[in-house]
């Protein structure tokens, strides 16, 4: 009988953390712009000793302005949609449920185009308005999926799938109304794109992340024993009706961050929390925190590759993921069926 | 460990410009500093006094820095520039849509060239913040002459006024002569198919419309939309003498043609019936100097009878087109003579 | 029963002399608005329990067994009268007291994620300490014992989706004997047992009963087991409270015709526990 310790947890945040951080050095010194590490290293340094002025001016962009914030947008945005996902997973006790699945895209996607259409060149308000599109399609299917004034988790699945469905047909119908130069931007935020710089700083995204992944934390021993039924978490003492209502937030509003910022990448939100039960077990105490490490990583290390194989080309992020992603899912698949 | 790592890199992500370092005027050394101009965005761009090496983000743009003479200056373009040929051989910078931005840094641009419609306005924002200065034309023309003007406007920019108003007179010109040449011929009905399935065609206020009275044919799409979307019956009901549609030339001869007359509903057509199919190349609906050969050539198909001399040298490229140009002339000139 | 001074020496005279459960005059009523008739009522029912007592709720389907169930277990709110544990009212407690106090079994339901024996036994210890808990060893210890007590310490590192149905359902009776209740409730635990899983599980639950000092509560439709395995039977029917008293005292030949609708002949065996045999066609 070996419990759950928060040591144990600590060792494999602690173990991700430094993948993670391989990761980073490695990304960074990839790319079309020819820096040595040497050079990253001198750069890094230079301006925490204060030295800002002695750093090439093309260093500096290539670092700070381009590498740096794409990475640190990946990780932000792959824990997200992976802390999101487990969440969901418990929430609506289905394992083939992703970030996605309850329409926060969709409204994401709503409101970006409706941003084109209304201000195309205006920079930021597509963010802005994917933000509002997801934050109202959140109260939206809120409403819809409670039954008896509670989240019921089938009846959420149904109002979200309804969602996805009318708010697909609205974008369909608004795509072929809006010329075609507008449309492209859409393209683009559809497939997942980390290029773009978040409307607003990474500091307060990152705050975001903390209280939303946190929140989610918090309830990692009520999920644990919502998942072996809803009733029994009960009669256990779980107060169910509020941790569903924290999941359903702070799960919605990581995942509508991450769209807003970066578009809708795939795979990722339901991929990894599938890879951390298969290293680490199925208890949320540990699966939250690594599924958000092992969601950065795997943004990150998506990310360099889709910058790099074809270079100058960029592939768009989502377009690795899903390439990765769907062989690994299938051998996933194949294993439990096994 | 995680959130440390994390906290560590949003602390070394810089949220201002103030935190860059003092030296950034451009990426030449101790180059003057320019004028401030506003481009056709409304944007406040900072020229450099001088301008010697230009990165252009759309093909039309690529091409009118070589008309302009200014080749040697073009450091970069992008993977789709391909007029005139020797654009490909220039260095990439990646996608029109999703520019590496690393290789344009790496390529020291003084100013960087886009268009509105065919850049994405994140992509100049990103090269702002990278102390790149960045002119975006507004490329919504309405007409050609306007698309004129801003070519002016942009040869002005780069430095390069002289040839800009000599390639614009030249051009206009050629449109003047176009003009007078057909002033007393009625305007022909086409369809200008931008693609065929689903069928896209040319509003009225797209400058292919205004390109299409130059060459002396009206669109008969009336409609206020940028590329509408039309049904069949509606081109039955139109029965254009003419539809012209974009193609590029790497199959031989009519292979448009042929492919409409396999198609159901075109093949009934009476311009497919007889032959009244003309082919324009990219060109056409690129906003860039190669649109006035393109209305030349498209003039003489739908009017040869105002062309009844030879008057201008043709490269030799069109040699070949002229051969088949004639071949269908003759195909299609005993229908013509009953409209 | 006179109310002799306040709330905390009777609740102190009950836990002195062992009584457990008092349900006074609980009522209950589904859909209950001023414009219709409520769609089922339950009670007025009275009864009493001590440690050590195995008490079945007795009666045929839709009499009531379940909602009275829930009643005990502080999911709902009597209409009316009270429900006590250890003295307190079970739907005031708080959600992790009650959960300390009374345990509920339930049939199982389906994992989704793989789970070792000892992973879900050790849930069980969920009341105790705060929310995001991470387990002690006294943790580990009590639900250990949980498992032994059932009789399944080998079961202990296996998959819970690898166990049959009778070392399942033990293991989920280990998971609410951890929770260290003084009232173990089971809301028809022999439905899908053969005869002999169903002996079985009386007999280890009589057993937890006298040797560990718990109040076991079996709703149940089962005549003979109930009959055979408890100390105190109600006996319920359409909602109503018939009879409580001993299986002896509650199995009366008309009453239990009336009951079950059922042609049944009660037999006295030695022990002093009655025994029902169908009335066969003769």
């Amino acid at each position: 009988m070996r419990p759950m310790t928060p040591r144990r947890v600590a060792w494999i945040c602690a173990a991700l953390g430094a993948l993670l951080f391989v990761v980073v050095v490695i990304s960074l010194r990839m790319g079309a712009y020819p820096i040595s590490v040497a050079q990253i290293v001198m750069t890094l340094v230079n301006r925490f000793i204060g030295r800002s002025n002695e750093i090439p001016p093309d260093f500096w962009n290539v670092v700070y302005e381009i590498r740096l914030p794409r990475i640190a947008l990946g990780i932000l945005v792959g824990a997200s949609l992976s802390t999101a996902g487990a969440g969901f997973q418990a929430l609506l006790r289905n394992p083939l449920a992703d970030p996605y699945v309850l329409g926060v895209s969709s409204g994401a996607a709503l409101g970006a185009i409706i941003s084109l259409a209304v201000a195309p060149q205006t920079p930021g308000t597509i963010q802005l308005a994917a933000f509002v599109g997801a934050a109202a399609t959140i109260a939206a299917v809120y409403f819809l999926g409670r039954r008896g004034g509670q989240i019921d988790s089938a009846t959420l699945l149904l109002a979200g799938i309804v969602a996805v469905s009318f708010l697909s047909a609205v974008i369909m119908f608004l795509m072929t109304m809006l010329p075609g130069r507008d449309l492209r931007g859409m393209a683009f935020w559809l497939m997942g794109d980390l290029a773009t710089r978040p409307a607003i700083s990474s500091q307060w995204l990152y705050l975001l992340l903390i209280i939303g992944a946190g929140s989610i934390y918090t309830t990692s021993s009520d999920l644990n024993l919502i998942l072996t039924g809803e009733q029994e978490a009960r009669h256990l003492g779980v107060n169910v009706n509020r941790v569903k209502l924290v999941v359903y937030v702070a799960a919605s509003l990581l995942t509508g961050l991450a769209v807003s910022v970066s578009g809708a990448i795939g795979y990722v939100g339901l991929l990894v929390p599938h890879l951390m039960r298969m290293f680490f077990g199925s208890d949320y105490r540990v699966l939250i925190p690594a599924s958000a490490l092992g969601g950065a990583i795997l943004i990150v290390l998506a990310d360099m590759l889709a910058r790099t194989v074809v270079a100058p080309t960029e592939l768009p992020v989502g377009a690795m993921t899903a390439l990765v992603g769907a062989p690994v899912f299938i051998y996933l698949m194949r294993r439990r069926v096994r | 460990m995680g959130i440390a790592a994390v906290a560590l890199l949003s602390a070394a992500v810089p949220t201002s410009a103030a935190t860059r370092p003092v030296a950034r005027a451009g990426s030449q050394a101790a180059a003057p500093a320019g004028r401030i101009i506003t481009d056709d965005l409304g944007r406040r761009v900072a020229m450099p006094a001088q301008v010697n090496r230009i990165v252009t983000l759309a093909p039309s743009l690529t091409e009118i820095v070589y008309a302009l003479g200014l080749e040697d200056k073009l450091a970069g373009d992008t993977n789709e520039c391909d007029a005139p040929i020797a654009a490909k051989s220039k260095p990439h910078v990646g996608d029109m849509q999703n520019p590496n931005l690393e290789s344009i840094v790496a390529l020291h641009p003084d100013i960087v060239l886009a268009t509105t419609s065919i850049n994405r306005v994140d992509t100049a924002d990103s090269l702002t913040r990278l102390g790149i200065p960045v002119y975006t034309t507004d490329g919504e023309f309405r007409t050609v002459l306007g698309m004129l003007d801003s070519i002016g406007r942009m040869a002005d920019l780069i430095g390069a006024k002289a040839q800009g108003t000599d390639l614009v007179a030249g051009l206009r010109a050629r449109l003047d002569a176009l003009h007078a040449r057909l002033e007393d011929r009625p305007m022909a009905h086409v369809l200008f198919v931008v693609w065929p399935d689903p069928l896209l065609s040319v509003g009225q206020n797209v400058f292919i419309a205004d390109a299409l009275r130059w060459a002396g044919a009206e669109s008969v799409v009336l409609s206020k939309q940028n590329w509408p979307r039309l049904s069949m019956e509606e081109v039955v009901r139109l029965q254009p003498e003419y539809i012209v549609i974009e193609s590029d030339h790497s199959q031989s001869g009519d292979a448009e043609l042929t492919d409409l007359r396999s198609r159901s509903g075109w093949r009934d057509l009476d311009a497919v019936i007889t032959g009244r199919v003309i082919e324009v190349s990219e060109e056409a609906i690129r906003p860039s100097p190669g649109l006035v050969d393109e209305i030349e050539k498209l003039a003489r198909r739908v009017h040869p009878e105002a062309f009844s001399e030879t008057t201008e040298k043709r490269d030799s490229k069109y040699e070949a087109r002229a051969e088949i140009d004639a071949a269908a002339k003759s195909a299609g000139e005993s229908v013509q003579c009953a409209r | 029963m006179s109310a002799t001074g306040s709330a905390a020496s009777t609740a102190v005279a009950t836990r002195v002399a062992g009584l457990r459960l008092r349900v006074e005059q609980a009522s209950y009523a589904y859909e209950a608005t001023d414009r219709s008739a409520p769609k089922f009522t339950l009670g007025p029912v009275s009864f009493e329990a001590q440690q050590h007592e195995l008490v079945a709720i007795l009666g045929p389907n839709a009499s009531g067994k379940s909602t009275l169930l829930t009643l005990l277990a502080g999911l709902t709110k009597p209409f009316s009268g009270r429900i006590e544990v250890d003295g307190t009212e079970v739907s005031q407690l708080d959600l992790r007291l009650r959960a300390q106090r009374i345990a509920l079994v339930q049939q199982e339901s389906e994992l989704l994620f793989p789970l070792r024996v000892w992973e879900y036994v050790l849930q069980g210890r969920y009341p105790y300490g705060r929310r995001l808990r991470f387990e002690s060893e006294e943790d580990c210890l009590l639900a250990g014992n949980a498992l032994a007590q059932v009789g399944a310490d080998s079961l202990r590192d296996r998959w819970m989706d690898q166990l049959s149905g009778g070392e399942k359902q033990r293991v989920i009776l280990a998971r609410a004997l951890a929770q260290q209740p003084s009232l173990l409730l089971l809301d028809e635990p022999t439905q899908h047992l053969d005869i002999g899983g169903k002996v079985e599980l009386l007999r280890r639950l009589r057993r937890l009963a006298d040797n560990n000092r718990y109040t076991v509560l079996v709703v149940t439709h089962e005549l003979n087991l109930a009959a055979e395995f408890s100390d105190r039977i109600v006996l319920l029917h359409k909602g109503r409270c018939l009879r409580v008293g001993t299986p002896a005292e509650v199995y009366d030949r008309e009453l239990l015709e009336e009951v079950f609708e059922a042609p049944i002949e009660v037999e006295m065996r030695p022990s002093g526990r009655p025994r029902v045999v169908l009335r066969g066609s003769r």
